[in-house]
């Protein structure tokens, strides 16, 4: 099995290089993401667990990991960027681990990670956070905080081993109306930047689905919301594919420059 | 119309103030209508401070001036009884608005039928515990988002009336100030609050603008501009730093996002800039602004006597009404964006907003809202009825 997986590393940081962009962007109509959310920083941990042949994911996040309205668990995004991502990047094998839940914080989902990072050695940690700050008016110095103090020691203890990817909350005229979320918001791309981590913006990216009147779950007829919200979740788990597609990429060229004499 | 708006403006005063007050209550309003996008366009996009560091800024200033008048005259008790009425004014509106808070939450969310989608939603305080919510409210413990400049507001007049008697030892009162604020900052000391650890705004810190404001609007212009003489190199390395902080800051909110990475070590101290605890970097920035605004502004400015100003100017002398209605008309504007986009309803947004804000402050003047009940007292008080 080793040996296989030695055979195949060449071949797979080959094909990650040589993948025109537009074969990963191979998605149905609908779901093309604005190109200034898609903007992917290299994920070192992730090209070299990658070209080991397994990349280890871990969630955490709020409600929306955990169903948000979809149909099931299956449909929700974590599920869902598992088999987009894995279908992706096989033969290499993704797999996926979900922590967090309804009404959790930036402060719970560090201790999670603290806990959980140790035993799951992800390569990759996707932490969703900032929607249950906003709803609740919780201190946005708190939890800008949280995520620098576990950034950091997650640098400490996996080095450039864990790529870290923060999520900010999901696109809602409700939600904007009635919730400070611009400082949130901007709170959070400070402390991305701050911490080395990267921020992928669904808000951003909703908001453009809603105004290009592509994917709008806020006013679908109620009848058929599980389905949109099932299509979300879907085209939500397909743009986070393409941007960690595009920072393996960068990746796999910042490597393949480095190796270059 | 405009003369007729001009002819209802109170001389006499330093109208930058009001005109930089009303700009200010203007950009709250904007800022207060997320989701505008002249929201794009204000202060907070392209400095450390936005319209709160201005307002409360300017809330001293004014306060200094009128209060300090009052003190000399009729003394310390009188003038604390005159700031604990103005107390009790905010307050009992700061309660009006947290009420129609509530309703405009409650008639979106119906609107919406946003049943499970935001399932977070579901929990903010006010629907988990709405009695609960209501006492909190009253202790100003519990602050829904945009319903947090007010209850500082109160806080900080509070303590304004407490401190009254050391208006005229502006060494003592602005070094009791920066003794709180540092207390307030390197010992963690706020207010409580039962949704989070603190308040949006701490108090305790941002009392310090406060009180510059009033020694500032105690202290004679000529003396002031001695204290701090114009100099032309200390101006052009003000506006590069102001610059540079503009730059700074928009570079690593959206570079990122097309593809340059801020270093580590600028978006650390960034994102340490915080709002809650007024960070010195908010401070500075806000009293580099005054210093070249009112140097570029000289008081005597023509079009600020004239009718176009006068409408901004009229809004900054009826303070109290216009923020309270810009609050109210914000949530007007948040549910009109809510349920339609598109430019016109942006438009219909900002012009309506900006004319019924102008609208509260001419019925204000014309009633006699804030300047009648001062005015036929105060006047014995002021230089030019003082020399003859």
């Amino acid at each position: 099995m080793a040996r296989l997986r030695d055979t195949l590393r060449p071949a797979l940081v080959l094909a990650a290089l040589l993948l025109p962009p537009g074969l990963a962007r191979a998605e149905p109509a609908g779901c093309s993401a604005p190109p200034e959310a898609m903007e992917a920083a290299p994920l070192p941990g992730s090209v070299a667990a990658l070209s080991r042949g397994a990349l280890r994911v871990m969630v955490v996040g709020s409600a929306s990991t955990h169903g948000g309205g979809t149909s099931g668990p299956a449909a929700t995004w974590p599920e869902r960027l598992d088999k987009v991502l894995g279908a992706h990047v096989a033969p290499a094998t993704v797999q996926v681990s979900v922590f967090g839940g309804r009404g959790t914080t930036a402060a719970d989902h560090a201790r999670i990670i603290a806990e959980e990072a140790p035993r799951l050695r992800p390569h990759l940690i996707i932490w969703q956070l900032g929607t249950v700050e906003a709803a609740r008016g919780l201190s946005p110095d708190e939890m800008v905080e949280a995520v620098q103090d576990s950034v950091a020691r997650l640098r400490a203890s996996r080095g450039e081993r864990t790529d870290v990817v923060l999520v900010d909350p999901q696109f809602s005229r409700f939600f904007r109306a009635n919730a400070d979320v611009e400082t949130y918001r901007d709170r959070l791309r400070l402390a991305a930047a701050a911490s080395g981590a990267q921020l992928f913006s669904r808000w951003t990216i909703m908001r453009h689905w809603a105004e290009t009147e592509r994917l709008d779950l806020e006013r679908a007829p109620r009848a058929s919301r599980t389905a949109v919200a099932d299509q979300l979740h879907d085209c939500l788990a397909r743009a986070l594919t393409q941007f960690i597609l595009q920072g393996t990429l960068r990746g796999a060229r910042d490597r393949a420059g480095g190796e270059r004499p | 119309m405009l003369n007729s708006i001009h002819a209802l403006v109170r001389p006499g005063r330093d109208l930058r103030v009001d005109f930089i007050r009303g700009l200010a209550l203007w950009f709250i309003f904007i800022d207060h209508t997320p989701g505008n996008l002249l929201g794009q366009m204000t202060l907070r996009n392209v400095a450390f401070c936005d319209a709160t560091e201005g307002f409360v800024l300017l809330a001293g200033y004014a306060a200094g001036i009128a209060y300090g008048r009052l003190m000399e005259r009729e003394g310390w008790a009188h003038a604390a009884a005159r700031v604990a009425g103005r107390v009790g004014t905010l307050y009992v509106a700061h309660i009006f608005l947290f009420v129609v808070f509530t309703a405009q939450v409650g008639y979106s969310a119906a609107a919406l039928d946003q049943a499970a989608y935001l399932d977070e939603l579901q929990l903010d305080p006010f629907g988990q515990e709405p009695y609960r919510a209501m006492l909190e409210a009253l202790l100003l413990r519990y602050q829904p988002a945009f319903l947090d400049i007010l209850p500082l507001y109160i806080v900080v007049l509070a303590m304004f009336a407490v401190a009254l008697p050391l208006i005229n030892r502006p060494g003592w009162l602005l070094g009791g100030s920066i003794a709180l604020y540092a207390a307030a900052r390197l010992l963690d000391w706020e207010p409580p609050s039962w949704t989070g650890s603190a308040w949006f705004f701490n108090p305790l810190a941002w009392q310090l603008l406060f009180a510059i404001g009033v020694v500032m609007g105690r202290t004679d212009p000529q003396a002031l501009a001695r204290r701090f003489p114009w100099s032309r190199w200390l101006a052009a390395l003000a506006v590069l730093l102001l610059l540079a902080a503009a730059v700074t800051l928009n570079l690593t909110w959206h570079g990122p996002a097309r593809g340059w990475e801020p270093p580590e070590w600028l978006a650390s101290w960034l994102a340490g800039v915080d709002k809650t605890g007024l960070h010195p970097v908010r401070v500075a920035s806000v009293l580099v602004m005054a210093w070249l605004v009112a140097h570029w502004l000289p008081a005597g400015a023509r079009w600020l006597n004239g009718p176009p100003a006068a409408p901004f100017v009229l809004m900054g002398q009826q303070g109290l009404a216009v923020f309270c209605a810009g609050i109210f008309l914000s949530f007007l504007g948040r549910i009109a964006l809510e349920l339609a986009s598109g430019g016109w309803v942006q438009a219909a947004v900002n012009l309506a907003g900006l004319a019924a804000l102008v609208a509260v402050a001419v019925v204000s003047a014309w009633y006699g809202g804030e300047g009648k009940r001062r005015r036929a007292p105060a006047l014995p008080a002021t230089p030019q009825a003082a020399t003859p």
